[in-house]
């Protein structure tokens, strides 16, 4: 079974993480035609040329055969269902538009999920003031009298849509387990930097870690290490992106404390950027400033600042 | 090893820093259409599919093999992604590779790619760092990468000049390749005046952002011959990692690229790598890192990489010609970038790289990473 | 030259839990690294290579396998993450020891969607432009599928409620799996709506764990003093991204996976003393023990009742404990630990097993394995 060690109780809650990513995707020609005539009320498919199957919504390739060879068409906004189920994002079902060799799934709305049954007719509902997205077909609705439909050919189609704005949201909530529990905790309560000692040697490792990276063996007892340190790696970053913490410019630093035998990334400050290049190098000699904000991360360190205590 | 595996065809997409006319899926179908015409042969005549990619952040779609399965015709046989960061096309060709060797297929499809024009590349590749040690200072890879570079120079002599004229040496070479989309020599001095993002590293240290996609054909000695009688065999490959905090790790030099060439170099019997090759592509995610690996390659020794440069040995017509190709200075679609080196490596052993062919080239080193510069990896490619 | 024979030597597995919230990501897979090795005497400089299988998108971290090299032991070897359900890991290690390349690969897989939006990480296998938007999902695939396969068979949800308690019940007696209570018939049915018919019962349940696993070539496996288990047969196949472009009522990869590996294995029929096999849902193992050919169309259910003949998933399965990226790789370990410690699982002699593990919404891919021992 899994050690713990219990020399120290962990209540350090989790740690939350968001990643919110913005993304610009390319849908393809296909797709992107289906997007661009979605505000003209048109739902189009391709005709593949080999397998001559039709597919709708329209893709780049033959789910069947990959098949890539394609003509555009315009379907009809009726069809069957042949398939539905619900979940917490609503009504689902896969519709069979007419004409078409392929299901289309989609929601289905205005009708109780008791009312639903596979091979109902059914029609497209469409969003009002919606463009460039399949939500401009709301779902399809129970239509017990429509007429079945029939695939045209899609008359002066619409320029395909090449970008379709995205953003991913993905939230987290890591553990922090009883070495970096303990970590933070001491960070945040006693403004300590606490290590493990390696398995063989007299460094500590930090983060502190229940086994050596390079033997495998356990890690020994919890030390302090030094809140001075030595530049081992740096950069000077002006470079602006998005997610960043800092405006540029500034100093990423890797630092390897004393008393540690592994590194810690932070930022060194405090000095004339316009010499950073020159005062900070691989082995300059820094020291942390404390915020006086505490939050239990390693941003309760503003940033290291150069000291001049000859001791390399 | 149990049974010889060769590249029997090679494909590339036509890379650049937006392609607005096909999805993800649709780069990775060009890519794969132009490997299988090369190789003569049908998707039906695929036995497996490797898709490598590099990671998902980029892109947004998670197991992104899954999505393209359909685009590349690919149901019903085995298809598995391989992940191993920006190496990750050098690690899935390793994975086909075995695959063949173990008897498990006779012919496997590689493909990796990278559309990275469809997400924020820094802020999506900073989630690399531990979310609790580090990941608030995280400068994508750039940061390290420049850090690392930064403590070479004391030590190793890998100055911004150095570095300089691996950049020129790239773009120059790049002109003479159909597949790059950056097209355009400079100078030393233009590298050294240029603007810097982390520095050292500056604007034409980077190689471009780019969409691309690249498949090969990895085949069996028996299935070879219907699509080529000169393959690219291979005589040896692998990908070795460190830990990316393990005490000691060295900044200076990339132990496992170090391990990975020793081994993979004795299995192939290569004792002396700078006379015995004729040809050398590497993957330089920025021109620092083409310096370091000369020396973890065994092309020269550690200190000289500078000198190795300068000596114009590893240009186009010296004599152990490194990115012949113009390296990733000439396209950089990530996630495919390890498998490009792998193809413009193997073009040279089946003599088909036109005007990126090195005269009689019939051993061929590609090298490949990602990660923390910490996944190492290489192939050594023979006629 | 024929490929080399190939082992699974040895393995070790976390409890799989609903939370390991006062572990880590490395905790779990350095301890079960740590214990792969006991009683074979070998250990970790022996190892030539790793696979590993997980997740950046549940782990919260890009290229996570990066960050936990130390906890796999991986430092200064040959790694390489295959990122699926942990058993097309050890199908990468068995074809690279049979290529003679090495002679012991250690596989791991691990999972914490704990920590994470554990339907996000199927939502962002959607693609984005249709099916996405519409919240089209695992959950949407796998109701649909079980209403088709209850319609088609003449089957009611009560049905896979007897499924759930008998899987729940065996892993509270033989797996090491956190159950809180075995639940019962009514407690299936009256559990929420997941994805109509299926309650949150009949899905399989997300848990944090890991799991590695020792592969040997045939030269070790004969020289340490320790039973083998050896992989005979090996298969695997995708279906369409599509779902609505599958086969209907059938898992058509899932079928062509198992003719590989049984063809592979020389077996002419599945007539294995075990299986270990993997689903999103009830109605989904179902499917999966037809496409395998364990049972007739329709009638995976009889298989519930069935004296002798094939014995399926004495460890529970993955109903009671899916921990995503490793449940395939847990069904090896299950399968392997069942042919060598019989007795511990209540099984008389077996000889031999079917591992199934697989990916994707709606159970797009599909991974067998067949193990003799």
């Amino acid at each position: 079974m899994l050690p713990i060690p219990s020399a120290h109780p962990i209540d350090m809650p989790a740690f939350k993480s968001v990643l919110s990513m913005p993304y610009t995707l390319t849908p393809g020609k296909a797709v992107g035609s289906f997007l661009a005539e979605i505000g003209r009320r048109r739902i189009v498919g391709s005709k593949f040329k080999k397998s001559g199957k039709v597919v709708v919504p329209a893709q780049d390739f033959c789910p069947f055969s990959g098949d890539s060879e394609f003509e555009l068409i315009e379907a009809p906004t009726t069809g069957a269902l042949t398939a539905f189920t619900e979940t917490d994002a609503g009504m689902i079902g896969l519709i069979r538009i007419d004409g078409s060799d392929v299901d289309f799934p989609h929601r289905l709305v205005g009708a109780a999920y008791g009312d639903l049954s596979v091979g109902m007719r059914v029609e497209a509902v469409w969003a009002p003031d919606v463009e460039k997205s399949i939500l401009g077909i709301e779902g399809f609705r129970p239509a017990p009298n429509a007429p079945v439909g029939k695939i045209r050919s899609l008359e002066a189609p619409a320029a395909p849509i090449e970008v379709v704005p995205y953003t991913l949201d993905l939230h987290y909530e890591h553990a922090f387990g009883p070495y970096y529990g303990r970590l933070f905790d001491e960070i945040k309560t006693n403004r300590r930097i606490m290590g493990v000692r390696a398995p063989d040697g007299d460094g500590a490792f930090l983060p502190p870690r229940e086994i050596c990276d390079i033997t495998h063996k356990p890690t020994g007892t919890w030390v302090e290490v030094k809140q001075t340190g030595t530049v081992r790696a740096m950069s000077v970053i002006y470079l602006e992106f998005k997610g960043q913490k800092q405006p540029p410019p500034y100093i990423y630093a890797e630092i390897m404390l004393d008393g540690a035998t592994t590194r810690l990334i932070h930022t060194v400050a405090g000095l004339d950027m316009k010499r950073a290049k020159e005062l900070v190098k691989p082995g300059t000699r820094v020291r942390a400033v404390w915020r006086d904000k505490r939050t239990g991360s390693l941003d309760d360190i503003s940033h290291f600042e150069i000291i001049d205590d000859k001791a390399g | 090893m149990g049974r010889h595996v060769g590249i029997v065809g090679l494909g590339q997409t036509h890379h650049s820093r937006r392609r607005t006319d096909v999805s993800q899926a649709g780069l990775v179908r060009e890519a794969v259409d132009r490997a299988l015409a090369d190789a003569k042969l049908a998707m039906e005549d695929i036995d497996s599919v490797v898709v490598a990619t590099g990671p998902v952040l980029f892109a947004a779609v998670n197991q992104p093999e899954k999505w393209v399965c359909d685009a590349i015709g690919a149901s019903q046989k085995p298809l598995v992604r391989i992940t191993s960061g920006g190496g990750t096309g050098l690690a899935g060709a390793l994975a086909g590779y075995y695959q063949i060797a173990g008897g498990f297929a006779e012919r496997v499809l590689v493909v990796a790619y990278d559309k990275l024009s469809e997400g924020a590349l820094q802020y999506s590749i900073s989630t690399l760092y531990d979310p609790f040690w580090g990941r608030e200072f995280a400068v994508g890879i750039m940061g390290f990468s420049a850090a690392y570079w930064r403590a070479r120079m004391d030590v190793l002599g890998h100055t911004e000049e150095a570095a300089a004229m691996v950049a020129v040496k790239n773009r120059k070479n790049a002109m003479r390749n159909p597949h790059a989309h950056v097209k355009k020599e400079v100078t030393v001095e233009e590298v050294l005046a240029s603007k810097p993002l982390a520095w050292p590293i500056k604007l034409l240290d980077v190689p471009p952002i780019s969409d691309g996609a690249a498949a090969i054909v990895l085949s069996s000695e028996k299935a070879a011959a219907k699509s080529t009688d000169r393959p690219a065999w291979i005589r040896g490959m692998g990908y070795f990692c460190e830990a990316d905090n393990a005490p000691s790790r060295s900044m200076v030099v990339s132990e496992p690229l170090a391990i990975a060439a020793r081994r993979i170099y004795r299995a192939a019997g290569i004792t002396n790598p700078r006379r015995q090759f004729d040809v050398v592509e590497v993957q330089e995610p920025y021109t620092c890192f083409e310096l370091s690996y000369y020396e973890s390659l065994g092309l020269c020794a550690p200190g000289e990489a500078a000198a190795l440069i300068k000596s114009g040995a590893t240009q186009f017509d010296g004599d152990i010609p490194v990115n012949p190709s113009g390296g990733c200075a000439g396209a950089n679609p990530i996630g495919a970038a390890g498998l490009i080196r792998v193809i413009e490596a193997a073009s040279q052993v089946m003599g088909k790289a036109d005007q990126m062919q090195i005269p009689g080239a019939k051993l061929a080193l590609a090298q490949s990473g990602g990660g923390w510069a910490n996944l190492r990896g290489l192939a050594v490619l023979a006629a | 030259m024929t490929p080399s024979k190939v082992a699974v030597i040895s393995s070790a597995q976390t409890e799989l839990r609903s939370a390991w919230s006062e572990a880590q990501h490395i905790d779990l897979i350095s301890s079960v690294v740590a214990g792969v090795f006991k009683g074979t005497g070998l250990d970790l400089d022996d190892v030539d290579f790793i696979i590993d299988s997980g997740s950046d998108v549940l782990d919260g971290r890009s290229i996570s396998n990066c960050g936990f090299l130390g906890a796999m032991g991986a430092h200064h070897k040959e790694e390489s993450r295959v990122e699926e359900d942990g058993l097309w890991a050890a199908l990468y290690g068995a074809t690279k020891i049979a290529a003679g390349g090495a002679d012991i690969g250690l596989i791991i897989a691990y999972s914490k969607p704990s920590e994470s939006d554990f339907n996000a990480f199927y939502a962002t296998q959607c693609e984005p432009f249709y099916q996405r938007p519409v919240g089209f999902d695992h959950r949407a695939a796998s109701g649909m599928q079980a209403q088709r396969y209850l319609a088609k068979h003449k089957l009611a949800p009560k049905d896979l409620a007897g499924l759930a308690v008998k899987r729940w019940s065996d892993a509270s007696r033989y797996a090491k799996v956190q159950i809180p209570s075995v639940p019962s018939e009514m407690d299936v049915l009256a559990s929420v709506n997941v994805a109509r018919p299926l309650t949150k019962l009949m899905m399989s349940r997300p848990v944090d764990g890991a799991v590695a696993v020792l592969l040997v070539s045939e030269e070790i496996a004969r020289r340490i003093n320790r039973t083998p288990v050896w992989i005979t047969g090996l298969g695997a196949s995708a279906d369409r991204h599509s779902f609505a472009a599958r086969s209907a009522g059938a898992l058509e990869a899932c079928e062509k996976a198992a003719k590989t590996a049984y063809a592979r294995a020389g077996w002419k029929r599945p007539e294995a003393s075990l299986a270990e096999l993997g689903a999103s849902s009830a109605v989904g193992e179902l499917m999966v023990m037809e496409a395998l050919g364990l049972a007739k169309p329709g009638h995976g259910i009889d298989l519930l009742k069935s004296e002798g003949g094939t014995v399926v998933n004495r460890s529970g399965g993955s109903l009671p404990a899916d921990p995503i990226m490793a449940t395939g790789l847990v069904r090896l370990a299950e399968a392997s630990r069942q042919l060598l410690y019989p007795d511990t699982y209540d099984l008389r002699n077996p000889s031999s097993a079917i591992v199934h593990g697989w990916g994707g919404v709606g159970m797009q891919t599909h991974c067998v394995v067949t193990l003799e021992a």
